[in-house]
């Protein structure tokens, strides 16, 4: 009896905990603002240099009866989810490099729960970036997404697990912040070329557009605009996504170091 | 003092690689004392501290820390030992009081973090981020993260290294009223004043192993000597000075002779020059301190060290 109330006890204190600590990292979000910039921000800005391209240069996009605006609105979700988890190690990195996570570590609070409550709150980025993004698609520059929603949400979904799994392959290899920005920088210019930011990989020949194909951000970008056009993702891309989450789950936990 | 002691290291071994970097430690801790860690650097004082933290596990040995097993126990233990790092910072825009209520957060029986922000003078900074702090500021915050979930250990790692003299002393009264609430303090230092002042029995590690443990006094009498300067009425030869019981070191300069020894040395130094006609003035005597006593224990420790690799 006193066993199970003392477990509730402490099952309160641990949400308290949580709470607490999902607070902390938010506040410290909204002062350190990478993700913030990255993930809002930037997709905000290039989806309205879209729409006024697309206001400015009306109709078609090649014969498929779709306005720039709507192409561009998926590919630029992609974007957004690749700078919130390019943005992670900058934090993370730091944090273990200035001995935060090993003070963590020396409490009754495990430095893993600091890492959750970080994810949890780019997972809340991610969520406002979609929301933003659609919306101010369809508001300010009237894209059309009809989508699926099922279909649509899996492809996000799984482009956010399988990107921020990636930020923590970044995570656990990289040893201290300075290397931690210039990788990501590389990274992210990796990820937005092969996501066909620059080049779309339909217009160009193999390998290339194998390698964009089955690239994490192309498979993301490809399952995004497939579910918002085409009536669904390819097996192929979301197959593909699957596989880079667990390759990149098992690499990051195969290599992290809390110190 | 209680019988059982707060905190036992038996045999204790923790290499890095090829390193050694505590060899065959060994000490016991009673609960409510100050215990000093002392010794140069690379002398294994913070692995063994952090052994007994549970941050590092042992190669070999046994560490006991009220009864549990800091690497079994682990969860346990993290309650109630609360430990500051040496070279640990904190996210540059978190706050002071934001740092303290989340720490408090996590044990279950925490101090006010307000009231114990307010004793360790730092309340006022309540809302100054970490990066804005001054040094002093940011160790009295490292010791209110390690106090605020009321520890009865406190594991201290090199606190004071970069204050200025003022906060020095300000840390020193914080440990010593940690002390009066019967908290069991341990202080790895290499500061020999602090740990002369703050400690009640200290141990000196060098290169991994324990090589004196006992109360400041004693340790800085039985190794540190004493040492006398005085002003002979006539020249006294070298011999003579070495003859002398307790003698061990011989010092000229201008007038002044500088002995240094052990034992009553200014008693037997007068008597014996008075036997042979010599009077002494302006006599300087000072009993040995504890950084002598570190200087000399540590390079004996070497010399028999360095013979050891020889043979």
């Amino acid at each position: 009896m006193s066993g199970s109330r003392l477990d509730e006890s402490r099952s309160r204190r641990s949400g308290f905990q949580f709470a607490e600590l999902l607070k902390v990292q938010g506040k410290l979000a909204l002062r350190e603002p990478y993700a913030l910039l990255g993930g809002l921000a930037l997709p905000a800005v290039l989806l309205a240099v879209f729409g006024f391209i697309g206001q400015a240069n009306p109709g078609n996009v090649g014969s498929t009866g779709l306005t720039i605006i709507d192409v561009w609105t998926p590919t630029i979700l992609v974007l957004s989810f690749i700078f919130i988890s390019v943005s992670l190690p900058n934090t993370v990195v730091r944090d273990r490099e200035i001995g935060w996570l090993r003070r963590v570590s020396t409490t009754p609070l495990h430095p893993s729960k600091l890492l959750a409550a970080q994810l949890i709150i780019d997972l809340i980025l991610a969520a406002a970036a979609v929301l933003i993004v659609i919306l101010e698609g369809a508001l300010v520059f009237g894209a059309s997404l009809h989508v699926q929603i099922l279909p649509f949400a899996i492809s996000l979904l799984l482009s956010v697990a399988e990107l921020f799994a990636l930020g923590l392959v970044l995570v656990a290899l990289v040893p201290t912040q300075t290397v931690a920005s210039a990788v990501a920088g590389v990274v992210t210019f990796g990820l937005m070329f092969l996501s066909g930011l620059w080049v779309n990989p339909a217009q160009v020949g193999d390998p290339l557009r194998t390698i964009m194909y089955y690239s994490p951000s192309g498979a993301a970008t490809r399952a995004v605009l497939d579910s918002a056009f085409n009536g669904g993702p390819s097996y192929a891309a979301l197959l593909t996504m699957a596989v880079y989450t667990v390759i990149f789950g098992f690499v990051a936990i195969r290599y992290f170091r809390w110190e | 003092m209680n019988a059982a002691p707060a905190v036992t290291v038996q045999n204790l071994v923790k290499k890095y690689g090829r390193l050694v970097a505590a060899n065959d430690v060994s000490l016991s801790i009673h609960e409510g004392e100050i215990f000093g860690i002392i010794g140069p650097n690379g002398a294994g004082k913070t692995t063994t501290v952090e052994c007994i933290s549970g941050l590092r596990a042992p190669d070999s040995g046994s560490i006991s820390v009220y009864g549990l097993s800091p690497q079994r126990d682990r969860n346990a233990i993290r309650e109630f030992v609360g430990v500051q790092l040496q070279e640990s910072a904190l996210p540059p825009r978190l706050r002071v009081g934001e740092a303290v209520r989340l720490f408090a957060s996590f044990y279950s029986n925490p101090l006010e973090p307000d009231q114990l922000l307010e004793s360790l003078g730092i309340k006022q900074f309540g809302n100054s981020s970490f990066k804005s702090l001054s040094g002093g500021q940011k160790q009295r915050l490292s010791i209110a993260l390690a106090l605020v979930g009321n520890p009865r250990l406190a594991i201290l790692d090199e606190l004071t290294t970069g204050l200025d003299p003022e906060a020095r002393r300000e840390t020193w009264s914080l440990i010593e009223r940690m002390r009066d609430r019967g908290v069991t303090v341990i202080l790895v230092t290499h500061f020999m004043d602090e740990a002369e002042k703050l400690c009640d029995r200290l141990a000196l590690i060098n290169h991994g192993t324990v090589i004196a443990l006992d109360t400041p006094e004693a340790i800085a009498t039985q190794a540190g000597g004493s040492r006398v300067r005085f002003v002979p009425s006539q020249p006294v030869d070298e011999q003579t000075l070495r003859a002398i019981p307790g003698v061990n070191e011989i010092e000229r300069k201008e007038r002044y002779i500088t002995v240094t020894g052990t034992g009553d040395l200014a008693g037997f130094l007068i008597n014996a020059l008075a036997a042979i006609g010599v009077r002494v003035t302006d006599v300087e005597a000072r009993s040995g301190n504890l950084e002598d006593a570190f200087i000399k224990l540590t390079r004996d420790d070497a010399s028999t060290v360095g013979k050891g690799v020889q043979r």
